[in-house]
């Protein structure tokens, strides 16, 4: 196991360094011209080159990459060319706040669709289920911009359920304005969470150790939990894996609507106005988490099903 | 065993409905005080920073303008705009070349207090700390966003700014433009005439810093700001909010007691004379999205705010309150807008460029009544050329030839131009930002221009690459705007003003020998008749060549509740926080009904 874990880590690297390149091309090719951009409006050519000095972009191309790595592997990266903070400390700031929001609406999604997947599983080829396939489709085609407008609209404006939007950097303040983003969040995964357990748990029904228990006597309860269950969770942890990174980089559109101060909103803006330290800070930050957690997820293949190993 | 599963789904769903009503215990029972005086503004973008020299956004203005005070401000009711001091114990003295100019500082003024300062007391402000905080402005090594208000213009500035960057020179060296002859009088030198000078120093960029709170949290000063004004820094939910607290020590200002014409009856005298500021704590709230913004306005969350495009409709009917907006005792501020916004041509372009028949076929085929229906809600005035309404050099009356929207006109023209119904021309790539608005924009210019057999060619683009394009001289043509930094003509010109080229401000490249030169004598030329007199020659040549399809001038409308008092709005002034009032009993009473 140990070994394994050293080999995968040291695959990182060059898929690092990988991303390193990539995104250094994209923003050399894509991106606008981030000396011009700072010297605003009233730009002269002196002061666009002076800013460029200043920022280090007047190298050579293959220097600016040696920095740009050196940064991003030193987790070292200065402050954003937009706002003049540190991104450090964007990051500790945003990251309390993105996660109070997606921690919460991950568990309460897995904890919710499993049941509802499970449980619509169990009556599956009755109407009942047919019913809750249209209705997971239909939750599953409105865009998400539909959820928040009309959650925000309805729950919070019309009905007064909730606060509007807003914040409070204190544990105890900040739930209030985080429940309906949460809930928003809950329904958005809900139907496709749902559909792909239920196909999950309906792909082990027909599998023969399901006969073999139901022969023994075994009840429907036991078999659904005991069995079914511990056996689908291959996928349901390759799903919550996948998710992780997002869960920490934030939600982009529920942060923004709801005024929640996350990474998901920090680096949209950092896109819009080609700040390139942020941009590299959250690129290698997913990066790293998507890898970290592709690596726990095999592990936990391992741990939860013994005839999975890790070499 | 009761099954284990159906345990979980039924605590699922309880924990869910839990959720709902612990969210209804919490913020259904908001109280409204009677006695807070709060003022909520609403931010539409976030805040940056709060340090002064890269205040060059609105909103770190807005914020920054109630912490830091400048040595001129604006009046506040008075229209068209009018300069007094603020930190200025009166308007300086200007030396019959116009080059000198003599400030005598305000005795009594003190810096918030901070542990910066000697046993935390905020310490007298002095003429040096002018000098030092205009070296800042202008110090190679903090880039700051302001520099350009002093580029070039006050003696010794530049010079010492480059011998700073090659480590010649330092805080210590002095500048022979910037001199504080004694504690209270700060001396400027210019290298040349420079009229908009007391414009630039009501604005926030010049404002002094304290160099012990600079020194003591060096670059992170932009997070502990700390200045003279009727507030200070409190706290800062980064990407949320900013908290401002009542300067009790606030060297003091009382309400203006005249204004503008109308402004009596408009109520905007009933505080004349009184003590500012009037309320105890500001609120800057920092919401990006429209909807959380008009919903929490419509609940009596924020005092007043800017309607949101696609919220026009529900508000204004024929440009006036709906009877439902009425009923909620929300009332209507419009101004005109200090702006232009503009099809601009890159005259360093092969086609359009040579081409002014062209030009002006493209001018003519462009539909700016309709565009102002569909894109402006019917609330905007055409621009006739650069210059806006409520500044000097606007004619009402003048109308430019080419702005009148005319298809057969704009088709003769182009035939001029060597394209009889558009055969042979090129297609035209026209730049427009990714933005949905900007996009119908941009189609909407298409259909018009395919009305008289051009083609063309729609480039979406991010602003960071529109900037690089328009830069960079790639960009054929684009829609951009302009917002004045001062109320003068000139701000405006100075985007035609060749030596502007880019990357300079004058994107479009135009150059005309005969516009320099009017531009160059007006520059050194004092407001007044003659001044004016050149910039409507310099409009004229603009007419004749046709570098921009000049598009509006925006109206701004502005809602607020029945509970804010003295509401005056312009865009060139940003320190009105403290005229503002909060009257807490109307907002309890009438927010109760919302």
């Amino acid at each position: 196991m140990a070994k394994f874990i050293i080999r995968r880590t040291l695959y990182m690297i060059p898929i690092l360094l990988g991303i390193a390149l990539i995104t250094f091309l994209l923003f050399n090719m894509a991106g606008g011209d981030p000396a011009a951009q700072a010297a605003g409006k009233y730009a002269t050519a002196e002061r666009i080159e002076e800013i460029r000095t200043e920022l280090g972009l007047d190298g050579p191309l293959y220097v600016q990459f040696g920095r740009h790595v050196q940064q991003m592997l030193t987790f070292d990266f200065g402050r954003s060319w937009a706002t003049k903070q540190t991104i450090s400390s964007m990051i500790t700031s945003g990251i309390d706040a993105s996660m109070s929001l997606t921690v919460p609406t991950l568990i309460i999604t897995q904890i919710i669709t499993i049941a509802l997947a499970l449980f619509i599983a169990f009556f599956r080829g009755t109407l009942f289920d047919k019913t809750s396939l249209i209705v997971c489709l239909a939750l599953l085609s409105f865009s998400s911009l539909v959820y928040i407008l009309y959650g925000q609209f309805s729950l919070a404006f019309n009905a007064g359920l909730f606060p509007i939007s807003g914040w409070d950097p204190s544990w105890v303040g900040r739930w209030q304005y985080l429940i309906l983003p949460i809930l928003i969040g809950v329904m958005l995964s809900l139907g496709g969470s749902v559909l792909f357990y239920r196909t999950v748990f309906i792909d082990q029904l027909h599998q023969d150790y399901v006969r073999t228990a139901r022969s023994k006597g075994l009840s429907d309860n036991v078999i659904m939990y005991k069995h079914i269950l511990r056996n689908a969770l291959i996928p349901i942890i390759t799903v919550v894996v996948a998710q992780m990174p997002f869960v920490i980089v934030g939600s982009l559109l529920i942060e923004a609507f709801f005024q929640i101060p996350g990474l998901g909103g920090m680096t949209y803006q950092a896109i819009n106005n080609a700040d390139f330290p942020v941009i590299k800070a959250m690129t290698m930050i997913g990066a790293i988490l998507y890898l970290v957690f592709q690596l726990v997820a095999d592990i936990l293949y391992a741990v939860v099903d013994p005839r999975v190993q890790v070499r | 065993m009761y099954s284990s599963w159906r345990i979980f789904f039924h605590a699922s769903i309880i924990s869910a409905i839990c959720l709902i009503f612990a969210g209804c215990t919490n913020s259904c029972s908001q109280k409204v005080s009677d006695t807070d005086s709060t003022l909520n503004v609403v931010l539409s973008a976030n805040v940056k920073g709060l340090d002064p020299i890269y205040a060059n956004d609105t909103y770190s203005n807005a914020v920054i303008s109630n912490i830091s005070e400048t040595l001129l401000e604006y009046h506040y009711l008075k229209r068209p705009l009018e300069l007094q001091p603020l930190l200025a114990e009166s308007m300086p003295e200007v030396s019959d070349n116009g080059l000198t100019h003599t400030f005598k500082i305000k005795k009594g003024v003190k810096f918030h207090n901070n542990e910066a300062f000697e046993n935390g007391i905020g310490r007298e402000l002095k003429a040096q700390d002018f000098v030092y905080s205009w070296k800042r402005l202008a110090d190679p090594r903090l880039q700051a966003d302001g520099f350009w208000v002093f580029d070039g213009k006050i003696k010794g500035l530049n010079e010492w700014r480059d011998k700073v960057s090659a480590g010649e020179a330092d805080y210590d060296t002095p500048i022979e433009g910037i001199e504080a002859t004694d504690d209270y009088t700060l001396v400027i030198k210019l290298s040349k005439p420079y009229y908009q000078l007391h414009y630039v120093l009501a604005m926030g960029f010049t404002s002094p810093v304290a160099k012990e709170v600079v020194d003591k949290h060096g670059k992170e000063y932009l997070n502990h700001p700390v200045g003279t004004g009727p507030y200070k820094f409190a706290n800062w939910v980064r990407n949320n909010k900013i908290e401002l607290v009542k300067n009790e020590n606030w060297h003091g200002q009382t309400y203006p007691t005249e204004g503008a014409t109308g402004d009596e009856e408009a109520g905007l005298l009933a505080d004349a004379g009184k003590t500012l500021p009037f309320n105890d704590k500001i609120t800057f709230h920092e919401v990006t999205e429209a909807q959380p913004r008009w919903l929490n306005f419509m609940k009596g969350n924020y005092e007043y705010m800017g309607i949101p495009k696609d919220n026009f409709d529900s508000a204004i009917a024929e440009g006036d309150l709906t009877p439902e907006m009425k009923s909620k005792g929300v009332q209507l501020f419009k101004t005109p807008e200090p702006d232009v916004t503009y099809v601009a041509f890159n005259m360093k372009d092969p086609i359009l460029g040579k081409n002014e028949n062209l030009r002006k076929a493209i001018a003519l085929a462009y539909d700016t009544k309709t565009s102002i229906e569909k894109f402006y809600n019917g609330q905007a005035l055409p621009a006739q050329s650069p210059i806006p309404p409520s500044i000097d050099a606007y004619d009402p009356n003048f109308e430019n030839p080419f702005k009148k929207f005319d298809v057969s006109k704009a088709k003769e023209f182009l035939e001029k131009a060597g394209f009889p119904e558009g055969k042979g021309a090129p297609v035209i790539e026209y730049s427009a930002l990714t933005s949905s608005t900007a996009r119908q924009m941009a189609e909407f210019f298409k259909q018009n221009m395919a009305a008289i057999g051009l083609q063309v060619k729609i480039d979406s683009v991010s602003w960071p690459q529109l900037q690089k394009k328009i830069k960079e001289a790639q960009a054929q043509m684009w829609g951009i705007a302009w917002l004045a930094d001062y109320p003068d003509a000139e701000n405006f010109l100075q985007l035609l003003y060749g030596p502007n080229k880019t990357p300079g401000p004058n994107g479009a490249n135009f150059a005309n020998s005969k516009f320099d030169e009017l531009y160059k004598k007006a520059a050194i030329l004092p407001p007044g008749p003659e001044r004016t007199q050149l910039y409507q020659e310099m409009r004229d040549i603009f007419v004749n060549e046709m570098p921009w399809v000049p598009g509006v001038h925006r109206l701004g409308y502005y809602l607020r509740h029945g509970w804010i008092k003295n509401f005056k709005m312009h865009s060139i002034i940003n320190n009105h926080f403290k005229y503002l009032r909060v009257d807490a009993k109307k907002r309890a009473e009438l927010k109760a009904k919302l």
